[in-house]
């Protein structure tokens, strides 16, 4: 493919990312800007399409443009059906766009049933589509043209003549500067007008009608900014058919947001980008990574040298390695909320699907996570937001009997805090219920008959395997596959996620994960002549260990921290080590899926930012490494799986306290 | 007759038909050198734990962490633990990849050229070594050399 076709694509890609936003947004604010924005997309596809080889693709937009183009000129308003087509239109330009001008693979496309259907539903909605909704506004125009300017073929009357195109004109003369009659000259102008204009048009349309009279001092306020504005049906393209649907609260949206998301994608559009394969930034990830391990080499060689020309350069050195070693992860980073959009569509479909009103509510949108990271994070997140609309919000009816709010709520929070990332998924639903969930563990043998874990080892219990308490099982969820994939995803990205839940109020699921995955904290831990190290993220706290807790005879191996009794492991059993007793060992508390357990080492060494390497393949099937590492010395040491570790060591299985 | 396979590779261009001669055991085996990528000398190195006895360690080579491999075991010799001797880094292709590893040697002697035509079988039987992992056998003088496969010898699936 040549690459003006590939860039097309790239380029195609992105607008319909964008498409999807916007089309969304329209929803619920169907500003002329947010339509003029989605008919350039479209036009832009349209464009692009016929001139890098995707015709069909280019024939199919073309129907969309037209539509939009009549919203535009305020023919139609927005409704519902339109952005049902419009958005499934979308989805198969998604798959127009895959075919790679492929045209056995086109030429199926176009003759799709799918393809007839979406266009035959974008025909409906056009020709049932409810009268525009036009938003008016009133402004105060005021102009006074210079005294010399008639001389220079001035002509106030067109002025006022094209303003009156735009709305309705209430004008005013001001006739305070005329002199008297005797000292006049004919030829100056000596009036100003003030013209109180309503109209739909933006300020932007105001202020090209004087475009070209600049020193006519034009001022242009907007009179009803406070004001709910005024609400006009313009007059209806067809007679009202059966298949109108009301707008929904479109045109009542404040202003505001609009105003600032506009701002937003210009502010993005004007940022110079270049387009990287990914390829390219891993290696130079890996390279820095090969840097900051032979840097904390030249540490060391430099405080055994103990020379201070050397220190003061290693001093440099290391602190242009971390501006380097950010800039470089900060250029992986993206914001999340190129995956938000994507929920959104989620439960705006999903809503339709269980006849649920359920929105979605997102937070923290520009909260930066590594690539990699969030390409593994969007299938899991789907997931749980899914589970959020299906299992969490309660149907309309019950919702009401319980005195909430008809339409549910998702929300879905991003945030950033000491070097990790925190996800929030919270509903507004009948929360989890712990007694059903207890007997389904014990039915599925998961749990004792007679075991009473806490709420909050029941809730973790939604993530065992096969497990799921919805009685009827929908097309969307309660087959009880998914909480297991999502928890092994997220372990996966060497994160954590943790579910609260209360009854009648909702559920909430919080996700913990790194800011990137090539470089972890860690803390450095010793068993003998091993090294191992323990991702930073999952330790809890250090505490000293009473080795005469190794010889209970009752053969207990609990540890009492603070008012929480947790069981502990020696690692050096755990990885066949040995030990070396004088006497003083330490316990590190960790933690995973939600469960704490003390690993009993012979020393801590300290913290240490490490470089994850992969398990080489005769290693791969010890799960309890997550990696390997170069420390400071230039020896290997291993990075240990937490959560593997603590599943093999806890045994019976997950959420069972040990 | 399972020397062809490893004679045709030896002798499969001029890389392959010289062989890189190292002491394992008291014996003499020869690799590939198209598969040599270093010698290095011992350097300190990392316990697996609970890893097979043919791959039990990791080492540090020019800041890669590559697996040191101990061939005793597969080729049924007794397995020592000493840090003596040489480690000699490899390349081996693995599908469309190939990954490094590093493997122990009590000596590493010379190159020599293999004459694919002196290569000979070893017994069908009674021959104390893996035929997958040791295709055929080279005299000189008095010595034994031993043809090994290396992509066969290393393979990762092979557990001990």
């Amino acid at each position: 493919m040549n690459p003006a076709a590939q860039s097309y694509i790239h380029e195609a890609r992105d607008l319909l990312t964008q498409l999807e936003q916007m089309l969304l947004d329209l929803e619920t604010d169907a500003s002329p800007e947010a339509i003029d924005s989605v008919f350039r997309a479209l036009h832009t596809l349209k464009g692009g399409g016929g001139m890098f080889g995707f015709p069909a693709l280019s024939a199919f937009v073309h129907h969309f443009e037209d539509a939009f183009d009549r919203v535009r000129e305020g023919k139609i308003g927005i409704s519902k059906p339109l952005l049902d087509a419009a958005l499934e239109g979308r989805d198969h330009v998604i798959a127009l766009l895959d075919a790679g001008g492929d045209e056995a693979a086109t030429a199926e496309l176009v003759g799709s049933n799918q393809a007839r259907r979406i266009l035959a539903a974008l025909e409906g909605a056009v020709a049932g589509a409810p009268p525009a909704v036009v938003r008016l506004h009133r402004w105060e125009v005021s102009f006074r043209p210079s005294k010399g300017s008639l001389r220079c073929g001035m002509r106030p009357d067109l002025l006022l003549e094209e303003l009156r195109e735009l709305g309705e004109c209430r004008i005013r003369c001001d006739v305070s500067d005329l002199p008297s009659l005797e000292s006049l000259d004919p030829t100056l102008s000596h009036l100003g007008w003030v013209v109180e204009l309503t109209t739909a048009q933006p300020r932007a349309a105001i202020e090209t009608v004087f475009v070209f009279a600049d020193d006519a001092d034009p001022r242009i306020v907007q009179l009803d900014l406070d004001e709910e504005p005024q609400i006009v049906a313009a007059t209806p393209v067809t007679a009202a058919s059966a298949e109108v649907v009301t707008a929904p609260a479109v045109a009542t949206a404040p202003a505001a947001p609009a105003a600032r998301s506009g701002q937003r994608s210009q502010s993005l559009a004007a940022q110079d980008t270049v387009r990287v394969p990914s390829a390219k930034l891993d290696s130079i990830l890996d390279q820095l990574g090969e840097l900051v391990i032979a840097q904390a080499r030249l540490n060391q060689t430099a405080a055994r040298l103990g020379d201070s020309t050397l220190e003061g350069l290693v001093e440099e050195v290391h602190r242009l390695v971390t501006g380097l070693r950010d800039t470089t992860l900060s250029v992986r980073m993206l914001p999340i909320e190129t995956v938000f959009g994507k929920f959104r569509r989620v439960v705006r479909d999903l809503s339709t699907e269980l006849g649920k009103d359920v929105v979605l509510v997102t937070d923290g949108g520009e909260t930066e996570i590594d690539k990699n990271v969030l390409d593994r994070l969007s299938e899991p997140l789907v997931h749980m937001i899914r589970n959020s609309a299906d299992h969490g919000i309660e149907a309309a009816a019950d919702r009401v009997a319980a005195g909430k709010p008809a339409q549910g709520r998702v929300r879905l929070a991003a945030s950033q805090d000491a070097g990790e990332i925190v996800i929030v998924i919270e509903d507004d639903g009948r929360g989890l219920d712990h007694e059903k969930i207890r007997l389904k563990a014990i039915e599925r043998g998961l749990l004792a008959a007679d075991a009473r874990p806490s709420e909050a080892a029941l809730a973790q219990m939604i993530f065992a395997p096969g497990f799921s308490t919805a009685d009827k099982v929908s097309s969307v969820s309660g087959r009880g596959v998914g909480m297991d994939a999502v928890l092994s995803a997220i372990t996966a990205l060497r994160g954590t996620v943790e579910v609260t839940s209360r009854k009648g109020e909702g559920t909430r699921l919080t996700l913990r994960l790194p800011l990137s995955l090539a470089i972890i904290d860690g803390l450095l831990v010793r068993l003998g002549p091993d090294v191992f190290v323990l991702p930073l993220i999952a330790v809890e706290e250090c505490v000293e260990f009473d080795v005469t807790e190794l010889t209970r005879s009752s053969g207990r191996r609990m540890l009492r921290i603070r008012e929480h009794l947790v069981p502990f492991v020696d690692l050096a059993d755990a990885l066949d080590g040995t030990v070396e007793n004088d006497g003083r060992r330490r316990v590190v508390i960790v933690r995973a899926e939600g469960e704490r357990m003390g690993l009993v080492v012979d020393d801590i060494l300290g913290q240490h930012q490490t470089v994850i390497k992969p398990m080489s393949a005769y290693h791969a099937d010890l799960e309890d490494f997550a990696g390997a590492t170069i420390l400071a010395d230039g020896t290997v040491a291993l990075i240990l799986d937490v959560a593997m570790l603590l599943r093999r060591l806890g045994g019976t299985g997950i959420g069972l306290a040990a | 007759m399972t020397q062809m396979p490893s004679a045709a590779a030896f002798a499969d261009d001029e890389a392959n038909s010289i062989a890189l001669i190292i002491r394992v055991c008291g014996e003499a085996l020869a690799i590939p050198v198209s598969h040599v990528h270093e010698v290095i000398d011992p350097i300190p190195r990392t316990r697996v734990p609970r890893a097979s006895a043919f791959a039990p360690w990791l080492i540090n080579v020019r800041g890669a962490v590559v697996p040191l491999v101990d061939v005793r075991q597969r080729l049924r010799m007794p397995v020592s633990h000493g840090n003596q001797g040489r480690i000699v880094v490899l390349d081996i292709a693995m599908g469309a990849d190939s990954f490094r590893l590093a493997m122990l040697a009590d000596e590493v002697q010379e190159v020599v050229d293999i004459d694919p035509a002196a290569v000979e079988p070893l017994p069908e039987n009674g021959s104390p070594w893996p035929a997958n992992y040791v295709t055929g056998a080279l005299r000189r003088g008095d010595d034994l050399i031993l043809l090994l496969d290396p992509e066969n010898l290393f393979r990762p699936e092979q557990a001990a």
